[in-house]
């Protein structure tokens, strides 16, 4: 392909990664690059979520729809999303997708004996692939009480209730249905960049200072010991407006500036537990690297557009 | 009860190009691009990319309906370049931006925990 390239060179900077969470900086890019990414991952990165339900008996207090509803918004581990085949485009058993390549086999017996409540949770799920489980909370990681972890509650039964069923879990996106989403949050805020004009706020009082550093609603500002007025957290920062209104109050248009860098963006991703944070951001730009492709002209569109423009040079007398 | 099916958002009906293209009939080098199950995501990275090409003089998309899973992408091109040139360069560009991403991210994701 002919011409120049107008190709740029993002860089990123990683602050923080847990299993389900973390920050990074993305620069030297533009705003679409980083909303395709949120886009994509909040509802294009494939995970495999539980599909279609059999119920053998359920004589629990839920209707059947009800406990597949549930059943369906349970998150499965999906490392293995990436490779695997949507049972509408599955060779081996012809779209009705209950194959191994398309799909986990699940099935849940549960019957309640004794006179205490009986939580049906997650964890009685009993998968076909080791690979392919409900999501497991109990690692401390996330930092929250996990002392009384028992996976996520499906139903609760009570003396002689009982549910049986057989569950298909299959890969799938969130565009199609939000349980197949991995994506808790993903937000991305563009970087502020903060100026002070000294020589206007040497003409402040400390009393007057104090005010403004109190006129913003989150701790963006702060006095240092020489009493100078000095960024303190320019992130905190929420485009709120509310110091530079101060600052018009005061007389003292200009004292403060506030930009938005067009090319810097701070990325905070949560992730259900489906896949890690880390993998959820390298599986969105597999994804939309492959929408991508999948955009490219077709040949034969080319080829048709080469005959019309020949033709058309004829007809402009060329 | 006469709602779309769902997956009618992001799957080609068979029979039906992903992209095709027609050329404008007044304006020289000018064309619209209809790309089928698409929407914003590659919409605006694609307008975007093509403001950053100086021969495209035009280059802008619009999702027409809601219910019309597809976007239209118009694009208009000095005598230098062409829309289809235009096009696909800057597929190719954001696909090597994306290319370069990746391994900007694996690279400093395996910086960030070997520190840990």
């Amino acid at each position: 392909m002919e011409g120049v390239s107008y190709q740029r060179f993002p860089r990123i900077k990683i602050r923080e990664v847990k299993d389900d969470y973390m920050k990074f900086e993305l620069r030297d890019t533009d705003a679409s690059i980083a909303n395709a990414l949120r886009r994509v991952m909040i509802a294009e990165v494939p995970t495999i979520a539980i599909d279609l339900v059999e119920i053998e008996v359920n004589s629990s207090v839920l209707n059947d729809e009800f406990i597949s509803h549930r059943l369906g918004l349970i998150p499965l581990t999906s490392e293995r999303a990436m490779s695997m085949r949507f049972s509408r485009d599955c060779d081996a058993c012809d779209g009705d997708g209950q194959c191994e390549y398309c799909s986990v086999e699940f099935y849940l017996r549960v019957k309640c004996l004794s006179d205490q409540t009986l939580d049906v949770t997650s964890k009685d799920l009993l998968s076909s692939d080791h690979t392919v489980v409900p999501v497991d909370y109990s690692d401390a990681s996330s930092g929250f009480d996990n002392s009384t972890n028992k996976g996520i509650i499906i139903v609760k039964l009570r003396r002689g209730q009982e549910l049986r069923l057989r569950a298909i879990a299959r890969k799938g996106i969130a565009k199609d249905h939000a349980k197949w989403s991995p994506a808790a949050t993903v937000t991305f805020m563009y970087e502020p960049d903060i100026y002070i004009n000294e020589d206007m706020m040497e003409t402040l009082t400390l009393e007057e200072k104090r005010e403004l550093v109190d006129s913003s609603p989150t701790k963006v500002f702060g006095i240092d010991p020489e009493n100078k007025v000095i960024v303190v957290d320019a992130e905190a920062y929420t485009y709120d407006d509310e110091v530079l209104k101060k600052c018009e109050a005061m007389g003292k248009p200009g004292l403060i500036e506030i930009h938005a860098k067009e090319d810097s963006f701070i990325f905070t991703v949560e992730t259900t537990g489906a896949v890690k944070a880390s993998q959820l951001v390298l599986n969105a730009i597999e994804v939309l690297k492959q929408k991508l492709d999948a955009v490219r002209l077709s040949d034969d569109t080319v080829e048709a557009d080469d005959q019309f423009g020949e033709l058309g040079a004829h007809m402009r007398g060329g | 009860m006469n709602a779309p099916d769902r997956y009618e958002r992001f799957v080609v009906p068979e029979g039906v190009k992903k992209v095709s293209y027609e050329r404008d009939t007044k304006i020289i080098n000018a064309a619209t691009f209809t790309i089928e199950r698409e929407e914003h995501t590659i919409g605006n990275i694609l307008r975007m990319q093509l403001h950053r090409d100086e021969n495209v003089l035009f280059a802008g998309y619009k999702l027409p309906h809601p219910l019309q899973y597809k976007i239209l992408l118009r694009i208009q091109t000095t005598s230098q370049s062409s829309p289809m040139q235009a096009y696909n360069q800057a597929i190719n560009d954001l696909d090597k931006e994306l290319d370069h991403l990746k391994n900007q991210f694996e690279g400093e994701l395996a910086k960030h925990l070997r520190n840990l």
